[in-house]
Parts: C-alpha cells; sequence; structure tokens
C-alpha cells in the first residue's frame, strides 16, 4: 500500500491548523497536603501536523500533561495555547474539554452499549449540525476507508482490541479535531497487533493530517511513528532530550531494520534508560 | 503444534472465523494441528479460478480481494475478505473439485489454511459439531457470497437429521444450534445433578417425616399427602390445582408484586440515577436513606397498618419499600461503576452534561440496575408474604398464615412450593427483559463463553 502514497504526504507544509504551545507549566497535586509535584515546568512547541511522540517512564506525569491539554483537569501555573488561543492559562486554569481535542484513551473507551457505527457517529450526533442520513452516511464510508466494513452493526466487545482501536480513532476524526491526543493506546497489545495498528494509524494520518500529542514508553514505536521524540525526565516530568527522526514519511515496516533507525534507538536508548532507572529507584508508581 | 505463542495465534484466528465459532475447544485444538500459517505481499495470487481448491482460509491479518467466476450466478461478485473471513469454500463443497474464484492479497496478508478433506475427516468423529459448521458454511456461501442456495447445499451433512438441503438458511443455524446446545446439556452433567439434587431433598423429605417419624416432623406433612392434596380434584382442605381458590390467591400476590415492583422501579431508578450523577444530590439525601435503608421490613408493619387504612395498601407499601431500597441503591452504585474514560470520551467528543447522562450514564448503569431489579423482585416477595401474614385477605402469605391457624399443614407446604416457583418464573422475567435491553452485554458474554 505504501507504494501508492506519494512522496509529500509526510510533509506539514499544508497542514495550517493544530499548533499547541505549553509554556512554562507547572502542576502541584494536592498543594496544600502532600504537594505531589507531577509537572514542572514544562515548555513544548508543537508546530500543526507533527506526530510528537512524549517518551518517558511509567508514572512520569505524561498523562498529566495530557489531561490538562484535554481539560480534564488544571495546571497549577504556566499556559497552554492551541492555534495561539488559549486553553488554559493564569486566568483560567482549566481548559474547557472539547472536539477539537480528542482524547484515544489508554484503554478504549469506546461505548460497549452501542455498535460500532453508533459509537462512530456520536460526536456529531451531540453537536446535532447534521441530518442524521448525513452523519451515519459519513460514518460509513471514514468506516470503509479505514478497513472497517462489516463491522458497523457489531459492538466493540465483539470485535478484536486491534479493530476496536481503529474504530475510536475514526469516531475521533468524525468531529474533524485539530489535535488527536494518545494515551499509550496501544499498551495492552500484543506486538503483531501493535505493528499491524502503526501503519494503520499512519495510513490514516496521511488522509487526514492532525497534530498528534501521543504518550508512549515504547521506543521503537516512538521512533517508527513520529516526527519528533520527547523524552521527559521522570517525575516532576520536564523534558529532558528532544530527538528529531529524520526518516522520511511515508514509512512502512521496512524502517525499523533500517541503520538509521538503530542510531535514534541507540541515541534516546541511553537516556530514556537512565530515567527509568531514577523512576525505579525512586520507587514511582503507575500514574 | 510444537510453538505454543503460534498455536494460541492460530486459536485466535480461528475462533474469529464465523463457521468455527460455535466450536468446543478440544475439537478447536485438533482443527488448529491441521492449519498452516501463510503471508502474502500485495497483490500477490493466493490462487485462480480452476485450480485444485484442496484448502479452505481464513484471513488473519490484512485483506483478500475475491472475485466469483461468473459462472456461479452470484448476484455480486466481488468481495473484499478481511481479518475473521473465510473464503476457499469449494475445497469442502461436495462434487467440486476446483475453485470458483480468484483471489489475490489487497496489502501485506497472513492467512491460515486448512485442508478440506482433513477437516471433514475430523468432524466425522463430532458429528453434530460438524453439522453446526457445515450449516454455518452454507450461510456464509448463501449469504455473504451471495452464491446460490444449490451451491451452497452441497456442503456434507454429517447427520441425516440436520442435512442442510431439508431446511432453509438462517433457519438452519438457529435450528442447528438450538439442538446442539440441548445435546451438549445433556452431554454435561449439570442436568443429572440437578435431578439428583431434587430426589435427595424428596428422599430426605421423605424418609424423615413418613418412613423413620423422626420426633422434630411428627406434625409435618410428607411428601405424598402434599402432593396428592395438591393435584387432587377434590381436596380435603380445598386447594389444589383444580380450585378456582388456588389461581385468585396467586393472581393477587402477582397483582401486589406487580404494582410494588413497578412502582419500586419507577422511583427507584431515577432517584439512583440522580444520586450517582449529582454529588451535591448525593449530599442531602444519602445519609437519610442510609439510616432508612437497614430497618428491616418487619419493623415497619405497625407503621404500616397505622398509616394505611384497609388492608391492601399496607401489604403493598411494605412490598414497596423493600424493592425500593435495592433498586436506588443499587442504581446508585450502577452510576458509580461507569469508567471514568467513558465521560471524559463523551465530553471530549462535545457532548453535553445532559447529553452524556443520556447516552453514558444510564446505559452505563444498566447492569447495576438490572442486579438491582434481580434483587428488588426477590425482597419483594419476601415483604409481601410478611405483609400477608399480617393483613390482607387472600394471596399466598394469607394461605400459608390461615393453613397454619386452621392446622391444614399440606396447605402450607402448597403454599410454600408455589411460591418458590412462582417467585423463580417472575425473577428469570427480569433476567430476561435485561438480557433484551442489553444485547451488547449478552453478545459480549456470548464471546467470552467460547
Amino acid at each position: 500500500m505504501s507504494a501508492v502514497i506519494d512522496e509529500n504526504l509526510g510533509s506539514l507544509a499544508d497542514v495550517t491548523d493544530g499548533a499547541i504551545s505549553i509554556k512554562d507549566v507547572v502542576k502541584i497535586y494536592d498543594p496544600d497536603g502532600a504537594a505531589v509535584m507531577a509537572v514542572d515546568h514544562c515548555s513544548i512547541e508543537i508546530p500543526a501536523g507533527e506526530i510528537c511522540m512524549i517518551v518517558g517512564p511509567s508514572g512520569c506525569g505524561k498523562t498529566t500533561l495530557l489531561n490538562a491539554i484535554a481539560g480534564f483537569h488544571g495546571i497549577t501555573s504556566g499556559s497552554i495555547h492551541l492555534d495561539g488561543e488559549l486553553l488554559c492559562g493564569p486566568e483560567k486554569p482549566q481548559a474547557e474539554p472539547g472536539s477539537d481535542r480528542i482524547v484515544v484513551f489508554q484503554n478504549g473507551a469506546l461505548f460497549p452499549w452501542k455498535t460500532n457505527l453508533d459509537n462512530v457517529a456520536f460526536g456529531p450526533m451531540m453537536a446535532g449540525k447534521l441530518s442524521k442520513e448525513e452523519i451515519y452516511d459519513k460514518a460509513r464510508s471514514m468506516m470503509a476507508d479505514a478497513g472497517l466494513s462489516g463491522n458497523e452493526n457489531n459492538y466493540p466487545g465483539e470485535i478484536s482490541s486491534g479493530l476496536r482501536r481503529r474504530v475510536e480513532i475514526v469516531r475521533a476524526l468524525m468531529n474533524d479535531p485539530k489535535v488527536l491526543l494518545f494515551d499509550e493506546p496501544y499498551r495492552a497489545l500484543d506486538s503483531l497487533t501493535k505493528s499491524v495498528m502503526h501503519e494503520a494509524l499512519l495510513e490514516i494520518y496521511y488522509r487526514n493530517k492532525v497534530t498528534i500529542f501521543f504518550i508512549t514508553h515504547d521506543l521503537e514505536e516512538a521512533i517508527f511513528l513520529g516526527h519528533r521524540l520527547i523524552i521527559m525526565s521522570s517525575r516532576p516530568c520536564k523534558p529532558k532530550k528532544i530527538v528529531e527522526v529524520d526518516i522520511p514519511h511515508p514509512r512502512d515496516y521496512s524502517v525499523l531494520t533500517s541503520p538509521r533507525f538503530r542510531e535514534l534507538m541507540n541515541e534516546a536508548k541511553d537516556v530514556v534508560h537512565e530515567e527509568a532507572t531514577k523512576a525505579f529507584e525512586a520507587g514511582e508508581k503507575e500514574g | 503444534m510444537p510453538d505454543p505463542a503460534n498455536n494460541s495465534e492460530i486459536l485466535s484466528a480461528l475462533k474469529s472465523a464465523m463457521p468455527f465459532q460455535m466450536v468446543p475447544g478440544n475439537l478447536m485444538q485438533e482443527i488448529a494441528a491441521i492449519c498452516t500459517q501463510e503471508s502474502y505481499e500485495a497483490g500477490e495470487k493466493i490462487y485462480d479460478l480452476g485450480a485444485v481448491a484442496d484448502d479452505v482460509f481464513i484471513v488473519a491479518y490484512g485483506s483478500v480481494r475475491h472475485t466469483l467466476s461468473a459462472d456461479t450466478d452470484a448476484s455480486k461478485h466481488e468481495k473484499t475478505m478481511r481479518s475473521g473471513d473465510v473464503f476457499g469454500w469449494a475445497a469442502v463443497l461436495e462434487g467440486q473439485s476446483v475453485r470458483m474464484a480468484a483471489t489475490a492479497s489487497i496489502e501485506r496478508t497472513l492467512v491460515l489454511r486448512i485442508n478440506g478433506k482433513k477437516l471433514i475427516k475430523l468432524f466425522e468423529s463430532d458429528p453434530a459439531v460438524g453439522d453446526v459448521v457445515m450449516t454455518r458454511f452454507a450461510t456464509l456461501i448463501n449469504k455473504e457470497f451471495y452464491v446460490p442456495r444449490s451451491i451452497a447445499d452441497q456442503v456434507p451433512g454429517f447427520k441425516q437429521a440436520l442435512n442442510a438441503s431439508n431446511l432453509q438458511g438462517s433457519e438452519v443455524t438457529t435450528m442447528a444450534l438450538t439442538v446442539y446446545r440441548i445435546s451438549t446439556w445433556l452431554k454435561s452433567p449439570r442436568p443429572y445433578l440437578m435431578l439428583i439434587g431434587f430426589a435427595l431433598f424428596l428422599s430426605f423429605w421423605m424418609l424423615s417425616v413418613e418412613i423413620w417419624k423422626l420426633p422434630r416432623f411428627v406434625d409435618m406433612p410428607g411428601p405424598t399427602e402434599v402432593f396428592t392434596e395438591w393435584f387432587s380434584e377434590d381436596p380435603y382442605y380445598g386447594l389444589s390445582i383444580y380450585t378456582p381458590e388456588y389461581y385468585k390467591h396467586i393472581g393477587i400476590s402477582l397483582q401486589r408484586i406487580a404494582f410494588a415492583f413497578f412502582l419500586a422501579t419507577g422511583l427507584g431508578v431515577p432517584l439512583g440515577l440522580f444520586l450517582g450523577w449529582s454529588k451535591k444530590f448525593r449530599e442531602y439525601i444519602f445519609p437519610l436513606f442510609e439510616v432508612f435503608r437497614p430497618i428491616p421490613v418487619l419493623a415497619w408493619v405497625p407503621l404500616a397498618i397505622i398509616m394505611f387504612s384497609g388492608s391492601e395498601t399496607p401489604v403493598i407499601f411494605l412490598t414497596f419499600l423493600a424493592s425500593f431500597f435495592a433498586t436506588t441503591l443499587n442504581t446508585m452504585l450502577g452510576v458509580e461503576s461507569i469508567d471514568e474514560s467513558y465521560s471524559r470520551a463523551a465530553r471530549c467528543l462535545g457532548a453535553s452534561r445532559w447529553q452524556t447522562f443520556v447516552h453514558v450514564v444510564i446505559p452505563g448503569a444498566m447492569p447495576y440496575i438490572f442486579t438491582g431489579l434481580q434483587i428488588s423482585i426477590g425482597v419483594a416477595w419476601f415483604s409481601l408474604v410478611a405483609g400477608e401474614m399480617v393483613s390482607g385477605q387472600y394471596g399466598l402469605g394469607y394461605v400459608i398464615n390461615t393453613a397454619y391457624m386452621m392446622i391444614e399443614y399440606p396447605k402450607i407446604i402448597i403454599g410454600m412450593i408455589t411460591l418458590g416457583v412462582v417467585g423463580y418464573i417472575t425473577s428469570a422475567m427480569v433476567r430476561m427483559m435485561g438480557d433484551y435491553l442489553m444485547q451488547w452485554r449478552v453478545r459480549e458474554l456470548a464471546l467470552g463463553d467460547n
């Protein structure tokens, strides 16, 4: 399938929306009590359309950052902007959740009581701007594009976990979001399914360019998917090293064996390992 | 299969294929043992029209273009096969030795190959399962590939009675499945253990009362006396399945249960939903609720009689009360049990608070609500009988109590057994209602079973 994809698919030049700017964000849990610092003066600039991989050991506070962007909880200080508009900052500690930033959750959050098609149609149905026929036509065709035809009337519990993740991404894309926020979505998948999911995700990305903020602790996944890796220090969380992945898009699984991939792996591995050891010694729990 | 990881992959691919979903574990292992895996690059040919039809294929990963020959009279010729789809079924058709379609992979694809002849041989050892799988093949060929029934009917049958050609499409699958389920149930130890349990209880009753005449059981009616009375056309104590009186008691008890149960559900479910949903509301109501809840229904009896006039309303009030607490509490727990990611996802997708309540909170709490309703119908019977014993005319509790006072002991037992049977039927109805409303859950659990 990679043969038909033309060369500029990986370029960000044509993407205008979805630039995230994180400035000096601090998050302290329970400031009056135990005062746990989860994020420490963290600044990251993500250009529109970039696949930005946030890499760090489990429990380092990556998810805290994601939740702040999504608007699930507030920040203690600093600011986050999306395309120059303030999401949260000094006057407004918590962002309002909205369909311009959609989260793909760690354990998947397809509604098990709705069919896959109803799940995909959920966002636009709630917005109520289009007619039901228009929404369902769009949902069907988007599912077909993602190779999900035939699963429309099944419930999420009836299909494989790999397909469920694909449905969830399609459900997010139905709302034309500017940013997709991935919270280690492939963590629970076996390595074979994972590799299929990675190629599928890139394929979807080449068709619908959105900014991707992707949390992972899997280095191979990070380098394979990302334009850029931001390796975070263990708690409190702040960027420690940035690795530019200069392997050109579109990519397929052959890049995994390329020498450049190995070099980047080695470059990142030492830093990640050091942080993981620190986190391990500090006895951090999952968070 | 020497490699266990490989084996589990093959098994999961087999289970995802429609015709094989009902195959039990050990036979599935045997099928897995004759499977081979094969991968194809994008655009690679898998087999051509007219080639020898030896293997059946299941797509594990990737996708395959399937093009049927024009002579098949199929109403649609092109089809894309994806993970879990089955093709190459010519290999299991009787009197069909060559391919009726051409296939090629669309992307990098992994397939399972199963030799058709070996597969059929395996099923000869278990014809009941073989028939289910083959009828499913016939349905697949007919419904999914739009191939005429005459070709689909060439799937082999293993037992004369179930031969696919005698019956039609989906009926076959449902009927074959029902027969299959009943036959496995009969083959399992469950029905016999159940019968032994009943027999043990009846013989203990009979021995202790009628044969050994144990001191404690002197005044107890024995099973012979009870059953003769119960099924007698001219009962000595005036109550048997032939007297209209008997059905009047059942009817009136059922009426009270229905009234109290629906009232408790109608008030308890919304209250429980709001208690779980709104923190503020819970802070007002819940402490009060927690004080009232542990008070046993029997303690309410005097107050119920003082508060409500007549003999009917106190009974209904008592029945309602117990149900109401069980329903409300479980509904509230149901709302609290919903994974936070669901409401977060709903808000991300632009749902308002009210929309989240309707589309996430209510369906998400549904499994707990129905657990609550199961408990609720149980305690409803409990408090109904208590109420009927104290106040009220007619009803099964009334039968038991008056029989005791009039020293008509067999009637007590008849009343008790009837309560057991009617109570079981009502709770089964609640469960069926739950299954009907929560198809997603039924289907999920059904898959987990295999």
